[in-house]
């Protein structure tokens, strides 16, 4: 849908060449410091885009996060998940330069913006509730940065009118921000910050203010845009869906910890630890000695994670919801507690001998519907069980 | 049952209209205007009346006297001295609230609190006490200002605070600084640059709001002027007072020439702040 055609020329499709002509503009700000930066990266491109080292921040006794540590490679998609609280915003914004750091490195190609201020970064940033400036138009607000590099006049409204196509927004150009609706400004936020060709770009949960299907649509519209131009980005949400579908690599967070770096797969099917599987999914988590019966065996870790799409249920010796996989464990006996219908999926919730189970099954037909209080036998596939250190 | 009210009104108009000249609160709003405006109504005939002794209407009507005023030199003298100071005390109190409100607001929000305190100050105190107090804070010192028609300029400073201060903390609230700066900052412009181009517009509705009610409310400032600079500095409320052994006729042009420039000022705040609301409900 996006298609070539309408990508600004400048922005070449490998991260490469879209570096290279970011370099042109007589850079940012009065940033002698960034232009010379610029050049350095230049010889350093096949490196990684931004690598983090040991960040930490502290506010008063408490860390907001320590101990970051990441690569990410150029045009990468890296979204940061996690609960509020987990410090992923921060983090974020102490990469763009809105926070200070306790401790640590930022590199940008292999430049260190640690001690850069926000405005001679070359990263840019798209904020959950848009910040656009409300005194300015639609084309000025995309125009601002370009503004601030002196870009001149002709050439700047060629590109905001090239960005503005490419977010589909160009016939809102001379709107006020307060006319639009909250996809359209998240529109003109995004355009504004990729209208200067950001080496990085940053993302602070931009969907989280937005209605259901506004979200579906930019969300496949963000990940289009940011692949047709190779953009290495950094995306902030609490959301597993918007992760899972968006990321070329999910970190997840948790209190101030990175605790997974993984593909979105590997995050979902094997969550390292109890915090991981605890946050991803919806994870029944046992101990050893709950879990033996299901298994058939006693397992070493401490903890075990089932996926309730990994359980699987049969009536009276019959199979529910189609053929079992192969490698399963023995059968459990259980009473349905109750169902709840979420649309395609029916979860239920079975009481196995003092556990509470939660089992999944494909919503196929109403006739299937167990009831309440129904008996029901529970099997697990060996394959999908996860055991976790403690 | 409100229905079963407004029914009849709605099927005969003269109903309708009779009930809306029996409403109580048309005639208790109609009354308190004709009670506020009746002495105006007066100063305004007199104004223009040619000559009104014992005869219930004036014997003509006539601008001379607001000819007369606007011609004479010391008005116009005493016209800009207020003018002057009134600009000169919201420069300093814009120049000075301008950053201790962003302030307030975007990293010491503790420092509000106490802001909205302190701008009480100067109502709590009596304008013929607190000038007792003025005389001897600025007779000496780094800022001997006695004597001086300087002297006004900090004073009045303190009588507009709690409207400057109110509204600006007011936009302030309204708009998100704290993102709006930061996103500035990120593309590409320093702390300084943003705050002129992107904070600032976006405070200007309720500054001016500020500076209009300020600046009507100071020009007709009497007290203060008059206690602490008095004759030497001529204001337009002290050449009043100074004037009102002339002719009625003349003093009465000067208030309604007073009124209306007020008036007008007010009006526009007001406009502003119409706007302001409007833009900010949709």
């Amino acid at each position: 849908m996006m298609a070539a055609t309408t990508r600004p020329p400048s922005s070449a499709t490998t991260p490469k060449a879209s570096q290279a002509a970011y370099r042109q503009q007589p850079a940012i700000a009065s940033g002698a410091t960034a232009a010379s930066a610029s050049r350095h990266t230049d010889h350093a491109s096949s490196g990684n885009a931004i690598s983090l080292k040991g960040l930490a921040k502290r506010f008063g006794d408490t860390d907001v996060f320590a101990n970051i540590d990441a690569d990410i490679a150029h045009g990468e998609f890296i979204t940061l998940l996690g609960p509020s609280g987990c410090g992923k915003s921060t983090l974020l914004r102490a990469i763009a330069g809105l926070t200070s750091l306790n401790a640590g490195q930022i590199l940008v190609g292999d430049t260190d913006i640690t001690h850069l201020p926000p405005q001679r970064r070359g990263v840019g940033m798209v904020f959950q509730h848009y910040a656009l400036f409300p005194n300015m138009k639609v084309a000025d607000n995309v125009a601002f940065g370009l503004r601030m590099q002196k870009v001149p006049s002709d050439e700047r409204a060629r590109r905001v009118d090239e960005v503005l196509r490419l977010v589909e927004m160009q016939d809102q150009a001379h709107k006020f921000p307060h006319q639009l609706s909250g996809g359209q400004c998240q529109r003109v936020a995004l355009a504004r910050s990729l209208v200067v060709e950001p080496r990085v770009l940053l993302m602070d949960e931009p969907l989280s203010a937005l209605d259901a299907r506004i979200r579906k649509h930019l969300r496949d519209q963000i990940r289009e845009i940011q692949t047709s131009l190779g953009l290495t980005t950094l995306f902030v949400t609490h959301d597993q869906e918007e992760a899972m579908l968006m990321s070329d690599r999910v970190f997840l967070m948790h209190q101030g910890r990175i605790l997974q770096q993984d593909s979105a797969e590997a995050i979902y099917t094997r969550p390292r630890d109890e915090n991981a599987a605890g946050f991803m999914g919806h994870y029944c988590l046992l101990d050893a000695v709950e879990a033996a019966p299901l298994l058939g065996y006693r397992s070493k870790a401490g903890r075990v994670a089932l996926r309730p799409e990994a359980l699987y249920l049969s009536v009276a010796g019959m199979p529910l919801g189609g053929e079992h996989p192969e490698r399963v464990g023995p059968g459990v006996h259980g009473v349905v507690r109750r169902h709840r219908l979420l649309g395609n999926i029916v979860r239920y919730d079975i009481d196995c001998a003092g556990v509470s189970l939660t089992v999944d099954t494909l919503n196929r037909s109403a006739r299937t519907l167990l009831p309440q209080g129904q008996q029901v036998t529970v099997h697990v596939d060996l394959d999908e069980v996860q055991e976790l250190d403690t | 049952m409100a229905h079963a009210d407004t029914m009849p009104a709605h099927k005969s108009p003269t109903a309708a209209s009779l009930s809306a000249t029996f409403n109580p609160y048309s005639w208790v709003v109609g009354g308190v205007f004709a009670v506020l405006a009746l002495p105006l109504v007066a100063t305004l005939g007199y104004a223009l009346a040619t000559r009104w002794g014992a005869t219930l209407t004036p014997d003509g009507l006539t601008l001379a006297w607001f000819i007369e005023l606007w011609t004479t030199p010391r008005f116009l003298a005493a016209f800009a001295r207020s003018l002057f100071i009134a600009v000169g005390a919201l420069a300093l109190s814009l120049a000075l609230v301008l950053p201790v409100a962003l302030l307030a607001h975007t990293r010491y929000p503790r420092l509000d609190r106490w802001m909205n305190t302190l701008i009480l100050m100067p109502f709590a105190v009596p304008p013929v006490v607190s000038s007792v107090g003025l005389l001897q804070l600025y007779a000496g010192g780094p800022l001997a200002l006695v004597g001086t028609p300087w002297i006004l300029i900090p004073t009045y400073f303190t009588i507009v605070l709690p409207f400057m201060y109110r509204a600006i903390a007011n936009s302030l609230r309204a708009v998100d600084v704290q993102s709006l700066m930061d996103a500035a900052q990120l593309l590409g412009a320093g702390p300084v640059k943003a705050f002129f181009l992107v904070v600032l517009p976006n405070l200007r509705g309720g500054v001016q709001i500020a500076v209009f009610l300020s600046f009507s409310f100071l020009v007709g400032e009497f007290v203060f002027a008059n206690m602490l600079v008095g004759t030497r500095f001529e204001t337009l409320q002290v050449y009043l007072n100074n004037m009102r052994g002339a002719s009625g006729h003349f003093t009465s042009a000067l208030v309604i020439t007073l009124f209306v420039f007020t008036l007008i000022l007010t009006w526009l705040g007001n406009r502003q702040a119409e706007h302001t609301i409007t833009e900010a409900a949709r």
